[in-house]
C-alpha cells in the first residue's frame, strides 16, 4: 500500500467517523421535532431547549460525575422548559416562530447567567466526565468501517435506535395517528374525538425532551464542557432536517448524516492540512441545508398542513 | 347573566388597551427578573436604579444608549416591513454583517493611498448607504425569491442564512481584509469616513439620525403609499392580495429587499459610527434584539425609536451593572425576551372584558342577556 492510498484510506475512515459522530446530537433533535411538527406546532425554541440541556447535563456531571443522571437530568430540564413553550403555543396561541425565537434569546440569558453564577468568573473550562466511544470486539476491528461505524459512543446507537421507535409510534400506533391528525386536520381530529390540545402538548413535550437530551447528547460525547456558542444553530439545522426528511424519522436519520458529513468534511480536511478556508468548509452544511429546503426538491406537498396555525376549538 | 370577565369576539385594539397590556407585561418581566438580582444579594431597586441611572441620567451613558439604539431601530424597522407584509424575515444578524463588510470594502477603498483614495463625505455617504442597501438587500432578497418561486420555508432559510454570512465576514477579516497584526480584524477605517459625532462628550453619532429618517420613511411606505398598503395587504391574505391583482411574488421580495437593505444600514452605522473597523463577532445577537425591539413596539415605526432608546439603554446599564457590581450583563436578556413572552401572554387579556358592576350589583341582570350564553 503506498503512501496515497494509505493517506485516502485514513481521510475516509475519519471523516465518516466524524459524520456519524456529529450527525447524532442534530438527529435526536430532530425526531423530536418531528412530532411536534405532526402535531401542528413549529416548535423553533429547540435551539434554546438544546442550550438549557447542554447546561444542565454540565453541571450535573460537574457535580455528581454520573453521566446518566446527566442525561436524564437534560431531558428533564427540555421537559420543563417546553411546558412553557406548549403554553405559549397552544393555550396562548401566540404566533409559534415568534414565542419560539423569543423563548432562544430567553435561554441564552439564563443559560450564560447561570452558567456565570455557579462556575465564576474563571476562565479555564473545567473537564466532566464524558460518555466514550464502545469498542465491540470483531466488529469494531473491520478494517475502514469498522472503527467509523462500530466505534461510536452508546448514545449515537441509543438515537439510531429511537429513530425506529418514533417511525414505529408515528405511523404504527394510536397516538401516532391522533398527533398526525392534529397537525393536518385539527377541526377534524377534534370530531373525531381526539383531544387537539392534548396532542399538540405531546409533541412539544416530546420535543423538549429530545432536544434537551441533545443538549446532553452534545456535552457528554462530544464536547465535554459549556459555552455559549455550544449550540450554534444546531437546533435549527434539525429543524431543517425535519423539512429534508420530509417529517419521516427514518428518512431524517439518512438526512442528518448527510448534514454530519458536510460538517465532518471541515474536521477531516484541517486534520490533512488543504488550503480551503476553513470558513468556507464550516458554512457548508448551513448551504446544504438552505438548499435542501429551498423547495427546489418539492417537499411543499408532504408538510403537516395545519402546520403553524394554532388551534381554537369553539 | 353578566360575568366579570367576558369573552369579547376581536380583542380591543385601542391605543390604550395595547398601550397598558404592554406596559403591565414589561413591568411583569421586571418583577420576575427582581428574584434574580434578589438571588445576587442584590436589592431589586438598587440594581435597576444601577439599570437605568447609567444610560439614563448620565451623558455619557446617554450617548452609549444612542449608539447602541441605531442599529436595533434600523433592524426593527426592518422587522417591520417584512413582518407586515407576510414574510417573516429573521436573518437580520446575516444582513448586518453584509451590510456591514460592504461598507467596510467601501470606506477601506477610500483610505489615503489606495486606488481610489479619499471622497468628500457628502458624496461618500450616500455611496456608503446606497451600497451597504444594496448588498444587503440582494442578500435578504435572494431568500424572498426563494420563497416566492420555490416556495421554500423562509423562516428557516433566513436562520440559516445568519450562519454563512457570519463565516463569510470571518473569511474577509482573517484573509484578504485582514490587517497586519495578530487579531482577525481590518485596519481603522479612514477618519473621513467616520459618521460625525453628534453630542459633545460622548459617542453618539449621526446613526441615530439615519435611524429617524428611516423610521419616518418606513411609517410613510407602510401608512400613505399604495405600494405599502399593497404589501400590508399581501401580509394579512396573500389569497385576497393576488385576487385583487396584485402581484404577491413581487411584493414578497421587494418586502425581503428592504427588510435586508435596513438590516445592512444597521450594520453600516455600526462600523462607520461605533467600531470603524470590521472584526469578527460584530453583530453580536443584535440581529435578533431588533426583532424583539420590532415585537415590543407592536410592529409600528414610530413606536421603535423609544422603544430601541429604552433597550439600547438597558444593554448600556447592564454593561455598568455588570462592572460595578459584578451581576452578569446577561440577565438584560432574560428582562428583554421575557418582557415579549409576557406580551404575547398578556394580549389574550384583551380578548376579555371586564364588567367591573358585577362586583356591587346583587340583583340579576336584566332578560336582554339571554342572548349570550
Amino acid at each position: 500500500m503506498n503512501g496515497a492510498q494509505l493517506l485516502s484510506s485514513a481521510f475516509v475512515v475519519t471523516w465518516l467517523s466524524a459524520s456519524l459522530r456529529l450527525a447524532g446530537p442534530v438527529l435526536l433533535a430532530a425526531l423530536g421535532e418531528t412530532f411536534a411538527e405532526q402535531s401542528g406546532v413549529l416548535n423553533v425554541g429547540i435551539e434554546g431547549t438544546i442550550l438549557l440541556g447542554a447546561l444542565a447535563s454540565f453541571l450535573a456531571s460537574y457535580y455528581t460525575g454520573m453521566i446518566w443522571v446527566s442525561l436524564l437530568v437534560a431531558v428533564l430540564v427540555g421537559i420543563v422548559a417546553n411546558i412553557f413553550l406548549a403554553w405559549m403555543y397552544v393555550t396562548v396561541r401566540a404566533s409559534q416562530v415568534v414565542a419560539g425565537l423569543v423563548f432562544n434569546v430567553l435561554a441564552l440569558g439564563i443559560a450564560s447567567t447561570i452558567y456565570r453564577r455557579a462556575m465564576g468568573n474563571s476562565a479555564v473550562p473545567e473537564s466532566i466526565a464524558m460518555f466514550h466511544p464502545l469498542h465491540i470486539r470483531f466488529l469494531s476491528d473491520i478494517p475502514l468501517i469498522g472503527p467509523a461505524i462500530f466505534g461510536q459512543t452508546i448514545l449515537f446507537y441509543l438515537t439510531l435506535l429511537l429513530a425506529f421507535v418514533a417511525h414505529f409510534i408515528l405511523y404504527r400506533t394510536n397516538f401516532g395517528l391522533a398527533l398526525r391528525a392534529s397537525g393536518e386536520n385539527p377541526a377534524a381530529a377534534d370530531s373525531a374525538g381526539v383531544s387537539v390540545y392534548r396532542m399538540r402538548y405531546a409533541g412539544t413535550l416530546i420535543s423538549g425532551a429530545a432536544a434537551g437530551m441533545a443538549g446532553g447528547y452534545l456535552v457528554l460525547a462530544q464536547v465535554g464542557l459549556f459555552r455559549e456558542s455550544i449550540v450554534s444553530g444546531q437546533g435549527f439545522i434539525a429543524l431543517g432536517i425535519v423539512i429534508f426528511g420530509r417529517w419521516n424519522p427514518l428518512k431524517a436519520a439518512v438526512a442528518a448524516i448527510v448534514f454530519g458529513a458536510c460538517d465532518a468534511l471541515q474536521l477531516s480536511l484541517q486534520i490533512f492540512g488543504t488550503h480551503v478556508p476553513p470558513q468556507l468548509l464550516l458554512a457548508l452544511p448551513y448551504v446544504v441545508t438552505i438548499l435542501a429546503i429551498s423547495g427546489l426538491f418539492g417537499g411543499k406537498a408532504v408538510q403537516p398542513a395545519a402546520l403553524m396555525s394554532p388551534y381554537a376549538k369553539d | 347573566m353578566t360575568r366579570l370577565f367576558e369573552r369579547r369576539l376581536t380583542p380591543l385594539d385601542s391605543p390604550l388597551a395595547i398601550f397598558t397590556t404592554t406596559t403591565t407585561a414589561f413591568l411583569a418581566a421586571m418583577l420576575v427578573t427582581s428574584f434574580l438580582f434578589l438571588s445576587y444579594g442584590a436589592s431589586p431597586f438598587q440594581a435597576y436604579f444601577a439599570l437605568f441611572h447609567e444610560p439614563f441620567a448620565t451623558l455619557r451613558g446617554f450617548g452609549y444608549a444612542l449608539v447602541r439604539a441605531s442599529p436595533l431601530a434600523l433592524i426593527a424597522l426592518g422587522t417591520i416591513v417584512s413582518w407586515r407584509s407576510g414574510f417573516m424575515y429573521l436573518g437580520f444578524e446575516g444582513s448586518f454583517v453584509i451590510g456591514a463588510a460592504a461598507t467596510g470594502w467601501l470606506a477601506l477603498l477610500t483610505a489615503p493611498g489606495s486606488r481610489v483614495g479619499p471622497l468628500p463625505f457628502f458624496l461618500f455617504l450616500p455611496l456608503a448607504i446606497s451600497l451597504a442597501f444594496a448588498a444587503a438587500g440582494i442578500w435578504a432578497g435572494l431568500v424572498g425569491l426563494v420563497r416566492a418561486r420555490l416556495g421554500g420555508n423562509e423562516v428557516l432559510i433566513s436562520l440559516m442564512s445568519n450562519y454563512v454570512a457570519i463565516f463569510i465576514l470571518q473569511y474577509l477579516v482573517s484573509g484578504p481584509m485582514r490587517a497586519p497584526g495578530s487579531l482577525p480584524e481590518t485596519p481603522l477605517f479612514p477618519r473621513a469616513t467616520w459618521l460625525p459625532f453628534i453630542l459633545h462628550g460622548t459617542r453618539a453619532h449621526a446613526g441615530i439620525l439615519i435611524a429617524i429618517i428611516a423610521a419616518g420613511l418606513v411609517w410613510m411606505l407602510l401608512q400613505k403609499m399604495p405600494l405599502g398598503y399593497e404589501m400590508i395587504v399581501t401580509g394579512f391574505n396573500p389569497f385576497a392580495a393576488r385576487y385583487a391583482g396584485i402581484d404577491v411574488g413581487r411584493r414578497l421580495v421587494l418586502a425581503a429587499f428592504f427588510a435586508g437593505g435596513l438590516g445592512g444600514l444597521a450594520g453600516m452605522v455600526e462600523v462607520l459610527g461605533a467600531q470603524h473597523r470590521l472584526m469578527d463577532g460584530i453583530s453580536g445577537g443584535v440581529g435578533f434584539v431588533g426583532i424583539i425591539v420590532a415585537l415590543l413596539a407592536r410592529l409600528n415605526p414610530l413606536a421603535v425609536i423609544p422603544t430601541a432608546f429604552l433597550y439600547g439603554g438597558m444593554s448600556v446599564g447592564a454593561d455598568a451593572m455588570q462592572r460595578r457590581a459584578s451581576i452578569p450583563s446577561s440577565i438584560t436578556f432574560i428582562l428583554e425576551s421575557l418582557a415579549v413572552l409576557f406580551v404575547l401572554a398578556f394580549d389574550a387579556l384583551r380578548y376579555y372584558k371586564v364588567n367591573l358592576s358585577v362586583l356591587w350589583r346583587r340583583s340579576p341582570p336584566p332578560v336582554a342577556e339571554q342572548v349570550s350564553k
